[in-house]
């Protein structure tokens, strides 16, 4: 009976979480290699070298005696983004999008002061916002101006698009719009909606909201699917090197797109969910295991790898 | 992909299972850990009183064979001096001194039995013919008994028992073999007869004094003679008519006819022999037997610690059962738990008090911790110094339980211990992130998935039956172990996966 229902899950080629733990994360991600992505000043250091954009960095706080300087730091800068460097799931993170002679203005319209800044900083670097509360480093960025395309199915926050890579593969795509529900975050958890990207066109295909299948955004009201994600072609390019660049062969890529500069890497994840394949309604498992069908031939460039999972997948 | 961690199982199985086998064939544990044997008080009292300068009393005690193990002695002296000896007839009590206006002199002991096994005997030596049989008499005793000695052992006891019993009452009508049994019984007596007899027919005796295990009270000693059949020995009444009822309860204390009881210089009186039937536990049982044993595993049992410390070993070597029960549940099942083992600490918990209140006190506690954490998140401490403030929270907490459970004579509620103070912690910490992150409704699922998975451990360590399974084979941690990894390999679907996927079933 419950080996039946298992097969229905095998034949719509669902990737479990124990498989994907085994056979995928633990068999291909080299935990020594785990700090690259874990750490935000080391990814933004490794897509410099290998021509990917990022959020710009204004500076890195790495202890509480830096904290004193913040005021010379932010001396100049308007708008910022000041997040933990070993972060998850969105915590911690502050957007400044204005600011006075003395207070900051965030996001949601709140003015802090200086003070407010220091002291969260200060959390940063005790490890409030990191999971096992290791000590760690606060990140100042500049802030993402996000592109209007999905602002219809938004309800604030950025909303980013998640690539999963397997050897240098795209293999599945979503964009993860915020909510009411997820406070503007991205996360799925928190609430926020998916929707998943063909990807051989870049367009949005089917949602899903808190494990629902959904048509339209809950809060706006517009349709999520059939949207066409801009520089699609970029970001596939921009996925196709985690690899390279992290010795990960199975990593999630997140990039949002900024008005000004386009797709901007915001991090990469080597432990990416699996709701993905809910925002997509198929399978990962199938498309993992056509990717190590593949003829070797497609491994060399990340064009070719492109070029096949856009016809194949 | 899976071979090596299969591989690595079946292996830990293997171990197991040669370990078990040789433990239950080799060592002859029970294969399911319930007594088998009996257990005995033994006690001696007796008054002595000091007729000369000097009293030397010597008292015959039981000693060990095989299938009789004897521990917790005792030794009552008073003001007189004890010593204890060894000798081929058996182990004695000797008590000297003086005592002028008596003294009470006492041995108490337990004396487990159990099946021997198979165990070889030595055949015994022939004895001697008692010396007072003349050279003649022996000569005539080897003629009556001439036929029997190309039969085996126990045919030929039955014969001597048979001649026994059949000494005619008036001589002669049955000639010279009967006229001849009929003197001599009338000359040395019938036990004398007896041993001559068993000697002419080549059967191994010796006289026996002892008691019966079996409960009672007697003031002497019963006297035997124990005849060997080839195999072991077999008590028959001394006056050659019977072999004794109930053998396994014969207890012999001293084997060559030496008696029980000697006093010199004094004289002893309210002579008494105790025996009670005592319930004695498993634990006991099987420690008594490994306890002496000089095989390797024996000695390495677990059975050779410190009965402090077995105690602790006994529930810790259940802990990992429960581990085993979360890798399922978390893995297989997909159902969440706090931490990963923070339900086989709170099971351990449970263990000072008790399954009810265990989960209703963490269910309060955790309720204002995590009413605090809210309002210490306004706070916005640093981790550490927050965690310390809701130690001191739980610990409040605790100490007000304790008074209160005082005042109101609820001793459970007292006895928090202190191991879970610190999951309590952790506990609070992760039901508040678990609330914040993922909503109440996956926090409270959690909290149950806990409590259950902590409710099954209770039930699992306080199992004295698999206390003392894994206690005697500890060996089956390597069998649980063996599970653990082959959970580890699991790759398919989790059961909550049926659920979360449900969208990709319907075929659609």
């Amino acid at each position: 009976m419950i080996g039946k229902l298992f097969q229905q899950l095998r034949d719509a080629g669902v990737l479990g979480i124990n498989n994907r733990n085994a056979e995928y994360i633990m068999r291909c991600n080299p935990r020594s290699r785990y700090p690259l992505v874990d750490n935000k000043v080391l990814t933004k250091g490794l897509a410099k070298q290998y021509g990917i954009p990022t959020p710009v960095l204004f500076h890195v706080i790495k202890n509480h005696g830096s904290i004193k300087n913040l005021k010379t730091i932010l001396e100049g800068i308007k708008e910022f983004v000041v997040k933990p460097a070993s972060g998850s799931g969105g915590s911690g993170i502050i957007l400044i999008t204005e600011r006075t002679e003395k207070v900051f203005l965030t996001q949601s319209g709140k003015a802090v002061a200086l003070e407010y800044l220091s002291y969260h900083i200060s959390d940063i670097l005790s490890g409030i916002f990191s999971l096992q509360g290791q000590e760690d480093h606060a990140i100042i960025e500049s802030l993402i101006h996000p592109d209007q395309v999905f602002s219809a199915v938004t309800y604030q926050g950025v909303p980013d698009v998640r690539i999963i890579v397997y050897r240098g593969v795209p293999v599945m795509a979503m964009v993860r719009l915020p909510t009411k529900d997820s406070d503007g975050k991205a996360n799925l958890h928190r609430g926020a909606i998916g929707a998943g990207i063909k990807l051989g066109t870049g367009h949005t295909i089917t949602a899903v909201h808190k494990s629902q299948i959904v048509t339209h955004h809950p809060d706006t009201g517009n349709p999520v699917s059939g949207l066409q994600v801009p520089h699609w072609d970029t970001m596939l390019s921009i996925a196709a090197v985690a690899t390279d660049m992290t010795d990960l062969c199975y990593v999630g890529v997140d990039i949002v797109i900024d008005r000004d500069r386009g797709p901007v890497l915001l991090e990469l994840n080597a432990r990416p969910g699996l709701a993905i394949q809910m925002a997509n309604k198929d399978g990962l498992l199938k498309r993992l295991e056509s990717v190590d069908a593949a003829p070797a031939k497609i491994f060399t460039t990340p064009e070719k790898r492109i070029a096949w999972a856009k016809e194949n997948l | 992909m899976k071979r090596p961690a299969v591989m690595v199982a079946l292996c830990l199985f293997i171990l197991t299972s040669v370990l078990l086998l040789y433990r239950i064939v080799g060592l002859g544990y029970p294969p399911l850990p319930a007594s088998t044997g009996e257990a005995f008080h033994f006690k001696f009292d007796g008054h002595i009183k000091s007729t000369g300068s000097n009293t030397t009393l010597s008292v015959a005690l039981p000693s060990e064979r095989p299938g009789l193990i004897i521990t917790e002695e005792y030794f009552g002296s008073g003001s007189l001096s004890f010593n204890l000896t060894r000798t081929e007839s058996g182990r004695y009590g000797i008590w000297t001194g003086h005592a002028e206006n008596g003294e009470i002199v006492s041995y108490r002991a337990t004396i487990v039995t159990r099946s021997p096994g198979i165990v070889k005997l030595k055949p015994p030596p022939l004895s001697e013919y008692p010396p007072s049989i003349s050279p003649d008499e022996r000569a005539s005793t080897e003629k009556a008994t001439e036929k029997f000695r190309y039969l085996p052992i126990p045919d030929r006891i039955g014969l001597v028992l048979n001649l026994m019993n059949n000494i005619p009452e008036e001589p002669f009508p049955e000639g010279d073999a009967g006229k001849f049994l009929k003197y001599m019984e009338a000359k040395y007596g019938r036990s004398m007869l007896m041993l001559a007899l068993c000697r002419a027919a080549s059967i191994p005796v010796r006289t026996v004094e002892g008691i019966r295990l079996a409960e009672g009270i007697a003031s002497r000693p019963l006297t035997w003679v124990d005849a060997w059949n080839g195999q072991r020995w077999v008590g028959i009444s001394t006056d050659g008519k019977e072999i004794l009822k109930d053998q396994e309860t014969l207890l012999a204390l001293t084997l060559d006819g030496t008696p029980t009881v000697q006093v010199e210089g004094g004289r002893i009186s309210e002579v008494r022999w105790d025996i009670g039937r005592i319930i004695i536990g498993q634990w006991r049982h099987n420690y008594e037997h490994i306890a002496r044993s000089e095989r390797f595993l024996d000695r390495w049992s677990l059975f050779r610690l410190p009965a402090e410390f077995q105690q602790t070993f006994r529930i810790l070597l259940l802990v990992p059962i429960g581990a085993l029960l979360i890798s399922i549940l978390r893995n297989i099942i997909g159902f969440p738990t706090f931490g990963i083992f923070m339900p086989v600490l709170m099971a351990l918990s449970f263990r000072n008090t008790g399954l009810i209140y265990g989960l209703a006190i963490f269910a309060g506690v955790i309720l204002i911790g995590y009413a605090a954490r809210r309002l210490l998140d306004r706070l916005r401490l640093l981790l550490v110094p927050r965690m310390s403030v809701l130690l001191t929270l739980v610990i409040v907490c605790f100490t007000l339980l304790a008074l209160f459970g005082n005042k109101f004579g609820m001793r459970q509620v007292m006895a928090v211990g202190l191991l879970p103070f610190v999951i309590l912690v952790m506990t609070i910490e992760r039901f508040f992130v678990v609330v914040e992150e993922h909503g109440i409704r996956t926090a409270l699922q959690t909290s149950a998935g806990s409590a259950a998975v902590a409710f099954i451990t209770y039930l699992i360590i306080s199992s004295e039956t698999l206390q003392l399974t894994f206690f005697i084979y500890p060996e089956l941690l390597l069998a649980i172990g063996a599970l653990q990894t082959l959970v580890g390999r699991y790759t398919g679907y989790r059961l909550s996966e049926l659920s979360r996927f449900r969208e990709f079933r319907s075929p659609s």
